[in-house]
């Protein structure tokens, strides 16, 4: 075994950069703290995406006569169909999930202060664009809820002033739904964005390291910064158990519920009521506020707003102070926000239910 | 490159920089340039091939929503489908439109069921006499005006004609 290593290494000079990634020297305060496996976790939950995502694509049909059936056929006919479904659906909302908590840690840890804006940055980028995974995955189906979300998502597109039917146009392949939409999102889903997230996760983790981990905000935690465990397999081991217990989770949620498929699109059904997945429910309930000309407030002026100070946020937060209880401004800001969003979200179920 | 090239100063007046251009420098430069040349070469292409034909404009055309003798007067949501070529794909094309008449069956009025805030088809309430959008609880009066809500406009009202006794609407 070690003459193997010893013959690879020789032709690949792979053992010096590999040692030195594992022995990487994790602060103990971060090793024994739960809140610092959200990144990782998010970056496991992408993993089982892209390969309950390569597995689909092995069945799926990207045309709007074929897709329909052959996520019915996944769900229902093919072998362990409903686990990969639903692993891969049920697993784009714990990426939306662990995201935003990885994003909120960070946040209430003043994590984004310099030197790290960028790799602020870099999440922010990865955030949208794990919520631009979920906008073009749940069309896939060719289902009521994928064309009806799909239909007012690119309507939103559509109320930017000027250039809003040039962007809609851009976005459908055309004036109305159908099946230059279908493959546009296909083709975004499967190869654009897994690889843009990809390239995005490689930055991240490479900012990271490079500057290491940000300082510490308790006194506890100070107390053992000079102290380190090795990120292989101290740390390592933590992800894989957190890990293996996301996609036991996963796994269980599927069991409960397999992923829900509905009837298939048909732009004639007024019956049907339109409802977004639920991380977009504040958004869509936010929209319902902004009558007539006010429109692009909540369409475009809002989410552009919320966008714009997340990106600004390392470059006007410029402060030492890192403990969120001594900085009562962006502390309360996102309390307030988060509140918002729960109030919105809730607003939004108890008018469907 | 250049600075080698030079004709010597005066030694009383002093020496040229050495670093005005370098070989390096001016690969640089050049490599820049020609990797610049390259990305626009398949940028601009790539752009034009994505656009596609996303932006020409759609014919409208006139579709059959029934016998008027037939259509009743009251406002009732007729659902059509005709032919049409979506991209590379022969489909069936659907849709829905409010078809109503104020005067007895004599002349008839069309409406568009699409909300004319972000797409979702109105639905229309007898009780309340109006048109209500599911979506975002946009409200419309029997002729499409709005009455609250978000929309911005009225329903579109469809141009409609008779044609061998059935009605026609342009969409």
């Amino acid at each position: 075994m070690k003459h193997i290593f010893q013959w690879i290494d020789e032709r690949t000079g792979l053992s010096g950069p590999v040692r030195d990634f594992l022995n990487y020297p994790v602060p103990k305060y971060v090793h024994r703290n739960f809140l610092y496996t959200l990144g990782g976790m998010t970056l496991v939950a992408f993993l089982l995406q892209v390969v309950t995502g390569i597995l689909l694509a092995f069945y799926y049909d990207p045309s709007t006569e074929g897709a329909y059936n052959s996520v019915d056929y996944i769900s229902y006919q093919l072998p362990l169909g409903w686990l990969v479904r639903g692993i891969h659906h049920y697993g784009a909302s714990a990426m939306v999930i662990l995201a935003s908590l990885h994003m909120l840690r960070t946040y209430y840890f003043s994590a984004y202060k310099r030197p790290r804006e960028l790799n602020w940055l870099t999440g922010v980028m990865l955030l949208f664009l794990v919520l631009s995974f979920g906008f073009t995955g749940y069309l896939l189906p060719w289902d009521q809820k994928g064309y009806w979300a799909t239909k007012v998502g690119t309507e939103i597109a559509g109320s930017v002033p000027l250039v809003g039917n040039v962007l809609m146009r851009l976005m459908r392949g055309g004036a109305t739904l159908g099946q230059a939409t279908l493959t546009r999102f296909y083709a975004g889903h499967i190869l654009l964005l897994p690889t843009s997230v990809a390239l995005l996760v490689v930055a991240h983790i490479f900012q990271m390291r490079f500057h290491g981990m940000a300082p510490a905000i308790t006194k506890k935690a100070q107390s053992q910064a000079k102290i380190f465990v090795p990120f292989f397999p101290q740390w390592v081991i933590t992800d894989t158990l957190v890990g293996l217990g996301l996609l036991a989770l996963l796994v269980a949620m599927t069991w409960a519920n397999h992923a829900p498929l509905e009837y298939p699109a048909d732009p004639t059904r007024s019956d049907y009521v339109p409802r977004p997945e639920w991380y977009f429910l504040f958004y869509f309930q936010l929209l319902k506020y902004f009558p007539g000309v006010l429109e692009p407030v909540a369409t475009i002026i809002i989410p552009l707003f919320l966008f714009g100070s997340m990106v600004l946020l390392p470059f006007v937060d410029r402060s030492e102070e890192r403990r969120p209880w001594r900085k009562p401004v962006t502390t309360l800001v996102s309390i307030f926000y988060i509140v918002v969003i729960v109030i919105f979200t809730i607003l939004a179920m108890a008018a469907y239910a | 490159m250049a600075a080698s090239k030079l004709p010597p100063l005066p030694s009383d007046k002093g020496v040229w920089d050495d670093h005005a251009i370098t070989r390096r420098g001016f690969l640089e430069a050049v490599f820049g340039v020609l990797a610049g040349i390259g990305a626009l070469l398949v940028a601009i292409p790539s752009v034009r091939f994505l656009v596609g034909n996303s932006l020409e404009s759609s014919a409208t055309k006139w579709v059959e929503l029934g016998k008027v003798a037939d259509l009743p007067t009251a406002v009732t949501q007729v659902s059509y489908s005709t032919r049409a070529t979506d991209a590379w794909r022969e489909v069936t094309q659907r849709g829905t439109v409010y078809v109503s008449s104020a005067d007895g069956g004599a002349t008839f009025s069309v409406l568009d069921g699409t909300c004319t805030h972000l797409g979702c088809i109105v639905q229309w309430n007898e009780r309340d006499g109006q048109f209500v959008c599911p979506c975002h609880s946009g409200h419309f009066t029997r002729e499409g005006e709005v009455i609250s809500g978000p929309p911005p406009h009225r329903l579109r009202q469809l141009a409609v004609k008779v044609k061998d006794g059935a009605l026609l609407a342009e969409i």
